[in-house]
């Protein structure tokens, strides 16, 4: 009897031993791989790769804000390339003994996106005056660093402002028209953020209006209206200002400019069918 | 009679004993398990943790567009550049900011810093971030921005 019991009770104590054994082992592998990325050294590389792009990026917004301020933008046809070749010598100013070697090419030609084409011209575009306008710049950097042995990073990186002119609601109570607009940024993004003053000019049929800013998500259209009065699904941006009497056209001219300063002007006569009893 | 009943209470006590020495054993490899795997912590680990935090901060106050409006608006919002890191970064993490122009000088009039400054020359573990800013809506003027920063 004695014999027996002791074995039982070496098998349980050997299987408690194997127990401890698997558990230390997979513990082990389980905590080496999920904390592997904290023995990885941080390369500060990582810190100027970062840095240099989110860079390049404001360089583009700052050349197209310049670029779209102008009363004839075609005039400041360089400012992209000017600024981009400084930009070029300050990164490698800003972090020497790195070996950082930053260039650059200039998009040309029509390249598609955001449902329209702009034609590049050094890198910028601008498109304005019709129903749909935009502003767009656009370029490709490559990027060495040789203390790291890094070549060949590329990276592309673009600047886009669009402004729509939708439609006119007129308002039979406090005879009303509102002008909407539905403007985008890259990605797209719908623009959410600007105030009365951002609009800088307003002019409908060829005279300043005053008007009143309103701002909301359109989701929820009116069929009963007549026309009916479809949903633009965006982010719209209103500009309400009194008549006298229902219009038959709207003539209006827009000009608006983004947080960042870069400005677009849409000019569009919004026609009978488009404009919406309220 | 007497003697079946001795052998079973015997029995019985000895797998309360091969239990207990059971359970030691396996609290024994949690013990284990739990102080080798204790973060090791050493000043140059340390300072490419805070390295990362660093440049992930003035990152993300770049992404968001308030770096350059902080530096560039006139007069600078030193004041809000200030609040924006104390609240992005860890409230041990002290800090010490300032921007350069790119020959060197130093734009902030004002000191840009939580924490005690002794802590700066006493640390062995001081981090530094560089990041460069290239301008502000239409203006192209590179301002270096240098972050130090030390677990307090």
């Amino acid at each position: 009897m004695k014999i027996v019991r002791a074995k039982k009770g070496q098998f349980i104590v050997i299987a408690a031993l194997m127990l401890s054994i698997m558990i230390i082992s997979i513990s082990t592998v389980i905590y080496g791989t999920v904390t592997y990325f904290r023995h990885e050294r941080w390369e500060e590389y990582v810190t100027i790769l970062d840095s240099v792009k989110t860079g390049s990026s404001y360089m583009l917004e700052i050349s197209l804000a310049k670029y779209s301020q102008a009363q004839n933008p075609t005039q400041n046809q360089t400012i992209l390339r000017d600024n981009l070749n400084q930009w070029v010598r300050d990164v490698r100013k800003a972090y020497p003994g790195f070996g950082v070697d930053l260039s650059y090419s200039l998009a040309t030609g029509i390249r598609s996106g955001y449902g329209v084409s702009p034609n590049y011209n050094m890198g910028l575009n601008y498109t304005w005056n019709r129903k749909v306008s935009y502003s767009a710049a656009n370029a490709t950097f490559d990027m060495n660093i040789a203390s790291v042995g890094l070549t060949g990073y590329s990276f592309s990186t673009h600047t886009f402002l669009k402004m729509n002119i939708a439609d006119a609601l007129w308002y039979t109570t406090g005879n009303q028209v509102g002008v909407r607009l539905v403007i985008e940024a890259e990605g797209p993004t719908p623009v959410t953020n600007l105030q009365k003053g951002n609009f800088l000019v307003f002019r409908v049929d060829g005279a300043d209006k005053a008007f009143t800013l309103y701002r909301y998500y359109d989701s929820r259209g009116h069929p009963v209206k007549s026309p009916t009065y479809p949903a633009l699904n965006a982010y719209v941006f209103e500009l309400r200002y009194s008549a006298g009497s229902r219009p038959t056209s709207v003539n209006v001219v827009v000009s608006v400019r983004d947080s960042r300063g870069i400005q677009v002007t849409g000019a569009y006569s919004i026609p009978a069918s488009l404009i919406i009893d309220y | 009679m007497w003697k079946s009943k001795s052998v079973k209470g015997s029995r019985g006590q000895m797998r309360v004993v091969e239990a207990i020495m059971a359970s030691l054993i396996v609290v024994s490899a949690v013990v284990f398990l739990y102080i080798f795997t204790a973060t090791p912590s050493s000043s140059t680990y340390e300072t490419g943790e805070l390295e990362k935090i660093g440049h992930n901060v003035l990152h993300d106050i770049d992404e968001q567009r308030l770096l350059a409006r902080y530096i560039y608006n006139s007069p600078p919002e030193w004041a809000n550049l200030t609040a924006a890191l104390m609240v992005s970064l860890p409230t041990d993490v002290y800090f010490n900011l300032t921007v350069y122009d790119l020959n060197g000088n130093a734009k902030n009039n004002v000191m840009v810093s939580y924490g005690s400054q002794q802590i700066f020359t006493t640390s062995k573990a001081v981090a530094s971030v560089t990041y460069i800013v290239p301008g502000y809506k239409t203006i192209y003027d590179p301002r270096i921005v240098v972050l130090q920063l030390v677990r307090g």
